[in-house]
C-alpha cells in the first residue's frame, strides 16, 4: 500500500508545471467560494441581528391570523401564563409585549400617518435596541403615561420639537375613533427611515388604554442568546403555547420579504460558485485525461505484469485526490485567512450606499465569518464535483486492456 | 497560411480540443444567461415601478419629494401644463393629489396613501386602470374608490362595500369622506397593494379644500432614453418654486443596484475567465510538449520565432472565438424561449413581490452581456496561451524528453 | 514437466476492418526447463503467439493450457492474477515504471502479491546481487543505460519464481555486445535455477541461442529444431 501512494506521490510530481497549475486551479476556486460565501453569510448575520433588533425581533408570539391581516380584532391577553412560560425558555434572553395600531399625528394643521408602537421600556430594552438610538430627550417611561418618542423624519415633518404636544388619532379597538394629547418627550434615529418617518413610541398601558384594550397586545416579542437556537426554540414555544391558540413565528415569517431577498441574493451567490466549480471540474476533466492517456503504454505494461485492474484505478485515484488535497488545503487556508481580516477589518461600501441603505436599516459594511460549515461545505462540494468530473478518466483505466496499452500511439 | 496549421493542428486530438470548448461554452452560457436574468429583473422593477406610480418624469412644489406635505401643493396647475405642452416629447401627463390618510371600515383601519387621479389621463400614465380583479376603473364619479387586494383584505371589506377616508385638509383640520368600493385592484407589488387607494381627483381637492391645486404633474416621455434632456428642458422653463424629477432621481436605490449589479458581473466574468484559463494554460503546454520534436524541426528548416509564437497563440485564440460563436449560439437558443415565457421564481414570490416585481421573470439580453462574453473568451484563450507558447520558443530538447 | 500446451490454435484481429488471420492453428508443448525461441519473419505470428501463451489475450478458436489449466475459461481478473503469480515478462522496451526505482521496480510485483516489505526488499537485494546489478539498486530508468534496465527487467522476471518467462525481442533496442551479455544472463537464470525462457525473435544472434527452435511463418510452425549442444559464449 505504501508503495502505491509513493508511486501516486511520484506520479503526481512528474509533471510538476502540470500538476502546479491544477493545484492552482483547485485553490482558486476554494479560496474564492470561501471568501465569498463568507462575505455573504457574515454579513447576512449582521444583517439580520440589526434589523430583527430594530423591528420584530427573533421571534413573536401572535394570535393565529394575525400576520396575514394585523388588525386589532386579532390581539390577545398577555397573561401570566403566558409570561411563565415564556420566562421557563432558557434560551430566551428577554421578551416584550407590543401593540402597533394605524395612527394620524396631527400638531394644528398639520398631520401626517403614523405608526403607534405600544411597548414597555424595561422589557423592551432585553429585546430591541429602539431606545439606545434615542437622539434627544429621553426614552418612555413605563405606567400609564401620554407621552411619546418619535422618529426623527416624523418629528421634522410634522413640524414639532421636544415639548410639544400632539393629538393622536386612530381607531379602537371596538371600532370606534379614539384621540388622544401626547407629549413628545424624546427623539430617535434608529438608521431605518421607515421607521423614523412613522414610528410613535407610547408606554404599552396607554396604548391599551387609547385603544381600549385592555391587558390585550398585538405581538410578544422575543429575543434569543443565539440566532442558531432559532428552530429549536421556536419548536418548543410553539408546542407549549398550541393550548392558547397563540402562534410562534420566526424573524423570517414575520418579514417574509427580507427573509427572501436574502435567499434570493444567497442562492445568487451559490449558483455563481456553481459555475465557477463546473468550469474549474473541467479544467481538471481535461488535465488528468492527458496525465492518464499519456501513460497508456506504461500502465499496458503494468497490467500484464498482472496488476490488478482495480488496483491501477486506485493510484490513479490516488493521484487525484492528492491533487485534490492540496488544492484545497490550500485554499481553505488562504480563504480563511481573507476572512479573518475582514472580519477584523469589515469592509465600507461607501457613502452612496450608506444613504440607500439606510432605508431598510442595512449596514452599509460587509463582514465575514468563519463558520466551520463553510470550509467544510465547500470542500466537501468542490470535491465531489472533482471526483466526479474524474470519473471519465478514470474510467478509461479501468477499461484499459494490456496489450492495447502497450500498443498505444 | 498560418490559420490553417492552427486549426488542423486542433484537431490532432479531437477530445482535448472538445473537452475545452465545452468547458467554455457552458462557463459563457451559464454566465450570460445568470447575467440576463439579473438584468431583466433589475429592468423590471425599474419598468414596474414607472409603470405602476412613478411615470418618467414627476413636477412637483419644491421639497414636496422629501416632504409630501399636503401643504406643499402646485397652486397653479395651468401654469406648469403650460410649459409641458410646449415639448412634443412629452406622451401624456395626469395630474394628481398626493396625501396621507386613514381609511377605516367598519371592523378596521389602515393608513393609507390616498392617490387622487384623473381616471382618463392616469389610464395612460400607470398600469393600474389594467390590474383590476374585481368591479371596475374609476369613472370620475364622486365617492368612489378603487383599493387594493391587500388593503381589501386587511379592513375586511368587499366590493360595495362603504368606507371613510380622513385626511389632513389644507386649513389643518381632518377632512374626511364615505367612499363606495367600485373596483378591487392587484399588481406585482404586494407592499403597494395593501395602503394604497385610488379615488377621482376632484374627490380630493373638495375633501380637503385644496381648490384647483394639485399635488403632482406626472408626465410620460415618447422615447425613455431622453427623459434627462427632457427633465432638464422642463426645469429650466418652470419657475423655481417647483422641482422636476425623472424616475432615476425618485428612484435612487434601483438606479444604483442596476449599476452595482452590472458592475458586479464585470467582476464575476474575470473570476470565471481567470478559470479557464487554468485549463487552458495546462491543455495548450501538453499540446506544445507532445510536439516538440514537430517543433524542433520547423524552427531547423528556418521558422522564426516569433512565427511559432504565433502559430500557438494562434490555436488557442481559434479554440476561444469558435467556443465564444457556439457559447453566443446555445446562449441565445436558451435565451429566446425563456424571453418570452420568462422564468418562474415562485419560490421567491414574495420577496420578488415586495421588490416590485412578479414571480415570473424575464431575462434581457443585453449588447453589453454578449459583448462582456463574446470579447473576454478570445482574450482568456490568449491569455493562457501566452506561457506555453514562450515555452515552446524557448524549449530546450533535453527537458522535453523528462517529461515523458 | 509439461507446462504449457496449445491445441489448434487460431488468432485473428481486425486491423482497419480488415481481418488478418495472425494464427492459423498452432499446437505446441513446452516443458519445464527448456530456452525455447519462436521463430520467424516480421509478421508471422510470433508476438501474438507469445502473448496467448502469455494469458495477455484470449483466442479467436483452440486452447491454450498453462499448467494443465484451460486460459480460455478464465475471467480477465483471473489472467491477470496468473501472470502476476506464474508468468515473468520481459518486453522489447519500457519495461520498467519509470518513477520507481530500480529495486523498486523488482519490488513491485511482490507487494502486489502481497510479500511484506522486509522480505521483498531482501528478495530483491539478493537477486540484484546475483545478477551483478546492486549498484543500480537507487537509480530511476532515465539514470540508466537501456542494457542495464533490461537487466533489471529480468530481475524484477524472475524475481518471482515463476513458472515461465516470456521475452519478446528483448535485444532489439540493443547493441550486440549488450545483446549478447543479456542473453548470457537469461541462460546462467535457466541453467542455475532451471527457470524456463521463450523468447520471440527474428535476430539470428538470439536464434542461434536457443536449444529450441519454433519456427513460424505466416501464422503456421513451419519446422522445429531442437539442439542438444551446450550454448557457446558469443
Amino acid at each position: 500500500m505504501r508503495l502505491l501512494l509513493r508511486m501516486a506521490w511520484r506520479n503526481v510530481w512528474r509533471n510538476k508545471r502540470r500538476s502546479i497549475i491544477t493545484i492552482a486551479a483547485v485553490t482558486f476556486a476554494v479560496m474564492l467560494a470561501v471568501v465569498m460565501r463568507g462575505m455573504q453569510l457574515g454579513t447576512y448575520e449582521k444583517n439580520i441581528e440589526q434589523v430583527v433588533r430594530l423591528s420584530s425581533g427573533y421571534l413573536q408570539v401572535q394570535r393565529p391570523g394575525y400576520q396575514e391581516n394585523p388588525t386589532l380584532r386579532r390581539s390577545f391577553v398577555y397573561d401570566s401564563t403566558l409570561q411563565r412560560i415564556l420566562k421557563s425558555e432558557t434560551r430566551i434572553n428577554g421578551f416584550s409585549p407590543r401593540i402597533y395600531a394605524d395612527a394620524l399625528l396631527s400638531k394644528r394643521d398639520n398631520s401626517f400617518g403614523a405608526m403607534l408602537v405600544g411597548i414597555d421600556p424595561e422589557n423592551e430594552n432585553l429585546v430591541s435596541d429602539f431606545s439606545k438610538r434615542v437622539r434627544r430627550g429621553r426614552f418612555i417611561k413605563p405606567g400609564l403615561r401620554y407621552e411619546v418618542v418619535v422618529g426623527e423624519k416624523l418629528l421634522q415633518n410634522l413640524g414639532v420639537d421636544l415639548g410639544d404636544s400632539v393629538v393622536v388619532l386612530t381607531q379602537g379597538f371596538d371600532g370606534f375613533l379614539r384621540d388622544a394629547f401626547c407629549t413628545i418627550v424624546g427623539v430617535v434615529k434608529t438608521g431605518s427611515s421607515e421607521l423614523d418617518r412613522a414610528a410613535v413610541f407610547l408606554p404599552i398601558k396607554a396604548a391599551q388604554d387609547l385603544l381600549g384594550m385592555d391587558g390585550r397586545v398585538s405581538v410578544v416579542a422575543i429575543s434569543l442568546y443565539r440566532l442558531s437556537d432559532l428552530e429549536k426554540v421556536k419548536r418548543h414555544l410553539q408546542e407549549r403555547l398550541k393550548p392558547l391558540n397563540l402562534k410562534v413565528l420566526t424573524w423570517g415569517e414575520v418579514m417574509p420579504s427580507f427573509k427572501q431577498s436574502i435567499e434570493f441574493d444567497n442562492v445568487g451567490g451559490l449558483l455563481f460558485l456553481a459555475i465557477l466549480v463546473v468550469v474549474v471540474a473541467f479544467g481538471i476533466l481535461n488535465t488528468m485525461l492527458m496525465a492518464v492517456t499519456e501513460r497508456f503504454r506504461e500502465f499496458g505494461v503494468v497490467l500484464a505484469l498482472g496488476m490488478p485492474q482495480m488496483r491501477l484505478v486506485v493510484l490513479v485515484l490516488y493521484e487525484i485526490l492528492m491533487i485534490l488535497v492540496i488544492g484545497l488545503a490550500a485554499g481553505n487556508l488562504l480563504g480563511g485567512s481573507v476572512n479573518w481580516y475582514i472580519l477584523k477589518h469589515p469592509i465600507y461600501m461607501g457613502k452612496q450606499l450608506e444613504e440607500l441603505y439606510s432605508q431598510f436599516g442595512f449596514l452599509p459594511y460587509m463582514w465575514s465569518t468563519l463558520r466551520w460549515q463553510i470550509f467544510l461545505n465547500n470542500s466537501l462540494t468542490i470535491l465531489l464535483v472533482a471526483l466526479v468530473a474524474s470519473a471519465y478518466p478514470l474510467w478509461k483505466v479501468y477499461r484499459l486492456e494490456p496489450l492495447k496499452g502497450i500498443r498505444y500511439t | 497560411m498560418l490559420w490553417k496549421i492552427a486549426w488542423r493542428n486542433l484537431w490532432r486530438n479531437k477530445r482535448r480540443s472538445v473537452i475545452i470548448l465545452v468547458s467554455v461554452v457552458v462557463g459563457m452560457v451559464a454566465m450570460m444567461l445568470t447575467d440576463a436574468l439579473y438584468t431583466g429583473m433589475i429592468r423590471q422593477v425599474l419598468t414596474n415601478q414607472v409603470s405602476l406610480e412613478v411615470g418618467h418624469i414627476q413636477i412637483h412644489r419644491k421639497g414636496f419629494h422629501d416632504n409630501p406635505s399636503i401643504k406643499l401643493l402646485i397652486e397653479r396647475p395651468d401654469e406648469v401644463e403650460a410649459v409641458i405642452r410646449q415639448h412634443p416629447e412629452v406622451l401624456h401627463h395626469a395630474r394628481r393629489v398626493l396625501t396621507y390618510g386613514i381609511l377605516s371600515s367598519s371592523y378596521n383601519s389602515s393608513g393609507v396613501n390616498i392617490v387622487s387621479v384623473e381616471p382618463e389621463a392616469e389610464r395612460q400614465i400607470t398600469l393600474i386602470s389594467k390590474s383590476i380583479v374585481q368591479g371596475r376603473y374609476l369613472k370620475g364619479e364622486a365617492h368612489e374608490v378603487l383599493i387594493g387586494e391587500g388593503l381589501a383584505r386587511k379592513l375586511e371589506v368587499s366590493l360595495g362595500d362603504k368606507v371613510v377616508a380622513m385626511a389632513s385638509r389644507l386649513d389643518g383640520s381632518i377632512g374626511s369622506d364615505v367612499f363606495r368600493i367600485v373596483g378591487i385592484y392587484r399588481t406585482f407589488d404586494s407592499e403597494h397593494d395593501k395602503v394604497t387607494m385610488y379615488i377621482p381627483l376632484e374627490t380630493a381637492q373638495h375633501m380637503l379644500g385644496l381648490g384647483d391645486a394639485v399635488s403632482e404633474f406626472v408626465l410620460m416621455v415618447k422615447d425613455v432614453r431622453q427623459v434627462d434632456a427632457v427633465r432638464d428642458s422642463l426645469r429650466n422653463q418652470l419657475p423655481p418654486i417647483y422641482e422636476t424629477l425623472s424616475y432615476r432621481d425618485v428612484l435612487p436605490l434601483l438606479v444604483y443596484q442596476s449599476e452595482a449589479m452590472a458592475q458586479w458581473m464585470m467582476i464575476y466574468y474575470v473570476i470565471i475567465g481567470i478559470a479557464l484559463v487554468f485549463g487552458i494554460v495546462n491543455t495548450m503546454l501538453m499540446a506544445v510538449f507532445e510536439r516538440m520534436q514537430e517543433i524542433g524541426v520547423l524552427k531547423a528548416i528556418g521558422m522564426p520565432n516569433r512565427k511559432v509564437l504565433a502559430m500557438i497563440l494562434l490555436e488557442s485564440t481559434i479554440l476561444g472565438l469558435l467556443g465564444t460563436v457556439i457559447g453566443i449560439g446555445v446562449g441565445m437558443l436558451i435565451y429566446w424561449p425563456l424571453s418570452h415565457s420568462g422564468l418562474n421564481l415562485s419560490v421567491f414570490s414574495e420577496s420578488l413581490a415586495s421588490f416590485g416585481v412578479g414571480a415570473v421573470i424575464y431575462p434581457v439580453m443585453d449588447l453589453r452581456i454578449l459583448l462582456s462574453a463574446g470579447v473576454s473568451i478570445p482574450i482568456v484563450a490568449l491569455v493562457g496561451a501566452i506561457y506555453p507558447a514562450i515555452k515552446a520558443v524557448r524549449f530546450e530538447p533535453v527537458e522535453a524528453m523528462r517529461y515523458i | 514437466m509439461e507446462i504449457i500446451r496449445t491445441e489448434k490454435l487460431e488468432k485473428v484481429y481486425q486491423d482497419n476492418s480488415v481481418p488478418v488471420h495472425a494464427l492459423k492453428g498452432i499446437d505446441l508443448s513446452i516443458s519445464a526447463g527448456e530456452f525455447t525461441v519462436i521463430a520467424g519473419p516480421s509478421g508471422s505470428g510470433k508476438t501474438t503467439l507469445l502473448n496467448l501463451i502469455g494469458a495477455l489475450d484470449k483466442p479467436t478458436a483452440g486452447k491454450v493450457y498453462l499448467e494443465g489449466e484451460d486460459l480460455s475459461a478464465k475471467s480477465k481478473g483471473q489472467l491477470a492474477n496468473i501472470r502476476l503469480n506464474k508468468i515473468g515478462f520481459i518486453f522489447q522496451a519500457y519495461n520498467l515504471i519509470p518513477v520507481l526505482t530500480a529495486l523498486e521496480n523488482i519490488e513491485f510485483t511482490m507487494m502486489l502479491r502481497g510479500i511484506p516489505e522486509k522480505e521483498r526488499r531482501r528478495r530483491a537485494l539478493a537477486l540484484m546481487e546475483e545478477l551483478g546489478i546492486a549498484e543500480l539498486a537507487n537509480k530511476r530508468p532515465t539514470e540508466m543505460s537501456g542494457g542495464q534496465q533490461q537487466r533489471v527487467a529480468v530481475a524484477r522476471a524472475i524475481v518471482n519464481d515463476p513458472t515461465i518467462v516470456l521475452a519478446d525481442e528483448p535485444t532489439a533496442n540493443l547493441d550486440s555486445v549488450t545483446g549478447s551479455r543479456l542473453l548470457d544472463l537469461m541462460e546462467r537464470m535457466n541453467r542455475e535455477h532451471n527457470i524456463t525462457f521463450v523468447f520471440s525473435s527474428h535476430d539470428p544472434k538470439v536464434i542461434e541461442r536457443g536449444r529450441r527452435l519454433l519456427w513460424l511463418r505466416d501464422g503456421l510452425i513451419e519446422k522445429e529444431d531442437v539442439r542438444d549442444a551446450a550454448p557457446s559464449e558469443g
